[in-house]
């Protein structure tokens, strides 16, 4: 068979290439191919037969698209004199094409935001059919919601009732960091305990190895980031990690790295939960340390499954006296939907602020519509004398609608490429303060639904009132020059000043509020202080047997002044435990204490406020006492606490049941600053646990105790890691999500000020324009520039006030809703309401003084003389 | 972009002055690049067979640089409309499906081209003392 060129390149060829040249193009190429054809390969030939039409994308060999109908003719005249006049008037169209470019653009980015939140979790295959097993507690009239739950459910749930769940995963309640070393590189990182089937039920792509075996005890699994950490450009499959410098696991597998909005984005490995099963006790009904998640099986509802198996902790448990109820949280509730109040879902912080933020993201967009409709109304006006002539010569009116139209068109889509072109530039910075990692959706449908809606929007608005009411007047009224712009069309323009005012303020009074609860939560008494005070993880034989020497050889170098540890760290109120009675009366105290246990010098290490009684002391009779903190004697109904005694339902620390209060401490915010704090109760010991404490010797400089901590560290147990950290460090870090909202917010109102004052400028500038002549008349006769400027800007500043009325209750009915999710939080001061007003009073007044200044100091004459 | 500035409303003479000079500056153009003084050569070489596709073999050939027809077929069109080619279409072969092929000639503008070209370049090498005294030893720096 004789061969061909390929038929679809010449197709292309012929689809673009002028007419004239393709006789000889054609047979040009056609001998280049059955020349390669002979002396090479068929492909080669088809090959280069598509690389020669490519070469043909010349513009000499172009046709020329180009149409002689009417219709395009006079499309092309429309947007040739939109654009002259967009560039005559180029302070106003700089006004109109920034402000819209502005909001545009953090519309898109609070778009892409709320996207961002409302799509948590949704890269996981089983989105729609995993669930959480959250556990409904109701004790002493109090029903809370918690996470936490025995080791043994998790097993017997995928045991009892396959034909609800496909698979059932069970993870570790404390996920915390551990440290990983491979040769002599360690690093300390956050990862998970899971049972085996992980991988599946969170739809991992294992990307090298595979997934855990049916016996994994020592296996582990690796993100890739941690992977190529550990191992660079090397094959990490079957090297093994040593854990905690306690044992060594081998790597059988690496999965994709989650993205950031996935509950699980922390997890930069996994090891197996019989691990853990393997060091505490395995499966029970009693200890709760677990977390369990399960999917689904197809066309099993939740409501039905959670009815199921409501009753398996009462039935299991029967000596409990606490009415425990299982319930199922689906993954589409776990990022925004968490907030559970006396056992019932409501609406939480989280939830809220993704509202707030949508409200603002859309009127701070009406505010830049509002300044365009605005500003272009007003500017309209000076064109009806070119409605006149245009009509007068014969112009249809289609022809203006069509005109004015592709005028606010190409205004809009000016300011649709800037506000591209300030998203594109700003996201890196905007994910840094918004904790995320945003891209622009090129690919995405609905982001292009939705700039195309912006244009049509903004053009079919600002286009509205030019195009459709202007071009119907009469040739003759409207040669005339201006009609008396109607009382109407200017009260319309001050409405929307008030209400751009009114959101303006609104904002300043939140942004103010968010920075006053945080700063009021910053500056919560901690009960202990937090200054030169670092923590570090201990964790290994050695490290136990070597505890005492290490702390007797800082103390004497004099690079601390106290080192202690506890089971639990500074920054958390983790290990809860209730059931407490007063022996005497055998009642049961209706609290939850948060119980830890310290060394002796926990006290002088951490710096705690002792207010009665006594410390910790080694030589007294340790064992049997406790030290608790004020709200738990205040919770406690305690009168004289010290000398106390308090019976533990069971046997705690191997201590027994009965313990004395021997002292009583200040309240330690350990948990959140924002909640209300969980009583505390201190037991003591004398072996080393694994969360330390040192303060630092402050006379002896941060630097060089630390330097000498570490050598004392290499002297006394070489190999150690010392990786602290401080901790006032660590609890700043707990502001985190409320410094984001502040930040954020900060950058809602200063754009919505700029916008509403690009606004106020040009609308300014467009009434004293206006009163050129007035003004002149007036200093001619004598007026002084206070009398002017007072004037010209008593109208602007009367708008503001009235914005400043509307905003407080506004401003305090949303805020109110943001401060009830805080146990501890500010009022809204009254001084707050004056000073947002008096902030947007003068930034109003200062805009708008630009042109009133101008125009009053001006020389009349020059005024006067004015057409 | 001239016809642009020549038709708005511009007042300034000066920049009027400017444009125009500018336009007749373009039309007087007739600077010819390193390739297109190759084509041109090829052309003459070639002779009768001087079309786009022979044009870009022999050049493959002459210079060991691979070209697409299209690059070449761009040139000699510039060529031609800068005047220092002409062309006529020439008869049809087998391989080429019966199409007839574009033949260039060289014009006396195109000669005038080349010649001025080769006498710059020969002006320049004379004044290179390396060589003007017959000597041929390249220096290395």
């Amino acid at each position: 068979m004789r061969q061909e060129p390929p038929k679809n390149a010449e197709r292309l060829l012929l689809f673009f290439l002028k007419e004239e040249l393709a006789e000889e193009v054609l047979g040009d190429l056609d001998e280049k191919f059955y020349d390669l054809l002979d002396k090479k390969s068929k492909r080669k030939a088809r090959l280069n037969y598509w690389y020669q039409v490519f070469n043909y994308l010349r513009p000499f060999a172009f046709k020329y698209f180009r149409s002689n109908s009417i219709f395009l003719t006079m499309i092309k005249h429309n947007f040739l004199i939109s654009f002259r006049i967009l560039l005559k008037n180029k302070k106003f169209s700089g006004i109109n094409i920034g402000g819209l470019a502005i909001g545009m653009s953090l519309f898109i980015l609070i778009a892409l935001w709320i996207q961002d939140e409302l799509s948590f979790d949704q890269n996981h295959k089983n989105y729609d059919r995993i669930v959480q097993v959250l556990r409904k507690t109701t004790n002493d009239g109090e029903t809370y919601v918690g996470a936490a739950q025995v080791s043994k459910l998790g097993v017997f749930l995928e045991e009892t009732y396959p034909t609800l769940f496909s698979n059932v995963a069970t993870t570790f309640n404390r996920n915390q960091e551990q440290y990983l070393k491979v040769g002599d590189r360690a690093v300390e990182r956050m990862g998970y305990f899971f049972s085996k089937d992980v991988t599946d039920i969170l739809s991992l792509e294992v990307t090298a190895g595979t997934a855990f075996s049916d016996d994994p005890l020592l296996e582990i699994l690796l993100s890739k980031s941690l992977a190529e950490t550990l191992f660079p450009k090397e094959n990490p499959i079957g090297k093994s990690i040593e854990l905690n410098n306690e044992g060594e696991v081998i790597v059988v597998g690496v999965y994709s790295d989650l993205p950031k909005n996935s509950t699980f984005h922390e997890m930069e490995y996994i090891i197996p939960m019989e691990l853990v099963y393997n060091q505490d006790n395995p499966e029970t009904w009693s200890n709760q340390n677990t977390k369990v998640y399960a999917v689904l099986n197809e066309g099993i509802q939740i409501d039905q499954a959670s009815e199921i198996i409501k009753n398996v902790l009462t039935e299991n448990i029967p000596d409990d006296e606490r009415v425990t109820d299982l319930l199922l949280h689906p993954m589409k509730d776990w990022h925004l939907n968490s907030t559970f109040e006396d056992g019932i879902q409501i609406t939480g912080t989280d939830l809220q602020i993704v509202r707030i933020y949508g409200v603002i993201g859309v009127f701070v967009l009406l505010l830049a519509f509002i300044n365009f409709v605005n500003l272009n109304t007003a500017r309209c006006n000076n064109r009806l004398k070119e409605i006149g002539i245009r009509k007068s010569i014969g112009t249809y009116r289609s022809q203006l609608i069509e005109q004015f139209l592709s005028e606010s068109l190409l205004y809009s889509f000016a300011a649709l490429i800037v506000s591209i072109l300030i998203v594109a530039l700003s996201l890196d910075w905007f994910n840094e303060i918004s904790g995320k990692d945003m891209v622009i959706p090129w690919a995405s449908p609905s982001f292009w639904i939705l700039i195309a809606l912006f244009i049509f929007t903004s053009t079919l608005v600002s286009g509205a009132y030019p195009a459709f009411f202007l071009s119907s007047f009469n040739p003759i009224v409207a040669l005339r020059g201006s009609i008396k712009q109607g009382a109407l069309s200017a009260r319309f323009r001050q409405v929307l000043v008030v209400f751009q005012f009114t959101i303006s303020i609104a904002l300043i009074i939140g942004t103010i509020t968010v920075y006053n609860q945080l700063s009021y939560a910053k500056s919560r008494p901690t009960g202990y202080n937090q200054a030169d005070l670092i923590t570090l993880r201990g964790r290994s034989e050695q490290w136990d047997e070597k505890y005492d020497i290490l702390r007797d050889e800082l103390k004497k170098r004099g690079h601390i002044v106290e080192m202690a540890s506890a089971n639990y760290p500074l920054t958390n109120d983790l290990g809860n435990n209730n059931g407490f009675r007063d022996p005497e009366t055998n009642e049961r105290y209706p609290i939850t204490f948060n119980t830890i246990i310290v060394n002796h010098e926990y006290g002088k290490a951490t710096g705690w406020e002792l207010v009665a009684g006594r410390d910790f002391s080694r030589d007294q009779e340790y064992r049997t006492s406790i030290i608790v903190s004020e709200s738990a004697v205040q919770q406690m109904g305690l009168e004289d606490p010290i000398g106390k005694m308090v019976k533990a339902p069971r046997d705690f620390f191997g201590r027994g049941e009965d313990f004395q209060i021997i002292g009583v401490v200040k309240d330690m915010v350990k948990a959140s600053p924002f909640e209300p704090i969980t009583p505390l109760m201190v037991f003591a010991t004398t072996s080393p646990l694994s969360f330390v404490f040192l303060r630092l010797n402050e006379n002896a400089g941060y630097v060089e105790a630390l330097v000498g901590i570490e050598e004392t560290f290499e002297e006394v147990i070489p190999g150690y890691p010392f990786n602290y950290e401080f901790i006032d460090q660590a609890y700043q870090l707990k502001f985190r999500n409320e410094e984001r909202i502040g930040s954020l917010a900060i950058l809602f109102s200063v754009l919505a000020i700029l916008i509403s004052c690009l606004g106020l400028f040009g609308l300014s500038a467009f009434v004293v324009e206006q009163r050129t002549k007035e003004i002149g008349i007036r200093k001619v006769l004598g007026a002084s520039v206070a009398s002017l400027w007072n004037l010209l800007s008593r109208d602007f500043s009367v708008l503001v006030i009235i914005s400043c009325v509307i905003a407080m209750p506004v401003a305090t009915y949303f805020l109110n809703g943001w401060l009830e999710g805080y146990e501890y939080s500010v009022d809204i001061d009254w001084w707050v309401y004056v000073a947002a007003g008096i902030i947007c009073l003068v930034i109003a007044l200062g805009t708008v003084s630009i042109h009133s200044l101008k125009s009053s100091l001006g020389n009349p004459v020059e005024a006067l003389r004015a057409e | 972009m001239i016809d642009y500035l020549l038709k708005s409303r511009t007042n300034s003479i000066s920049l009027r002055i400017f444009v125009l000079q500018f336009s007749k500056l373009k039309m007087k153009e007739t600077k010819i690049g390193d390739f297109e003084e190759t084509m041109l050569l090829i052309v003459g070489i070639l002779g009768d067979e001087a079309y786009a596709f022979k044009i870009a073999e022999e050049f493959e050939t002459q210079t060991q640089r691979p070209v697409s027809i299209g690059a070449v077929h761009s040139t000699l069109s510039r060529l031609q409309d800068k005047g220092f080619l002409k062309s006529e279409m020439g008869g049809a072969t087998a391989e080429r499906g019966g199409r007839r092929k574009r033949i260039f000639m060289i014009t006396a503008e195109g000669h005038t081209a080349l010649r001025t070209s080769r006498d710059f370049k020969m002006s320049l090498w004379n004044q290179f003392p390396a060589f003007a005294e017959g000597k041929l030893n390249f220096i290395f720096a």
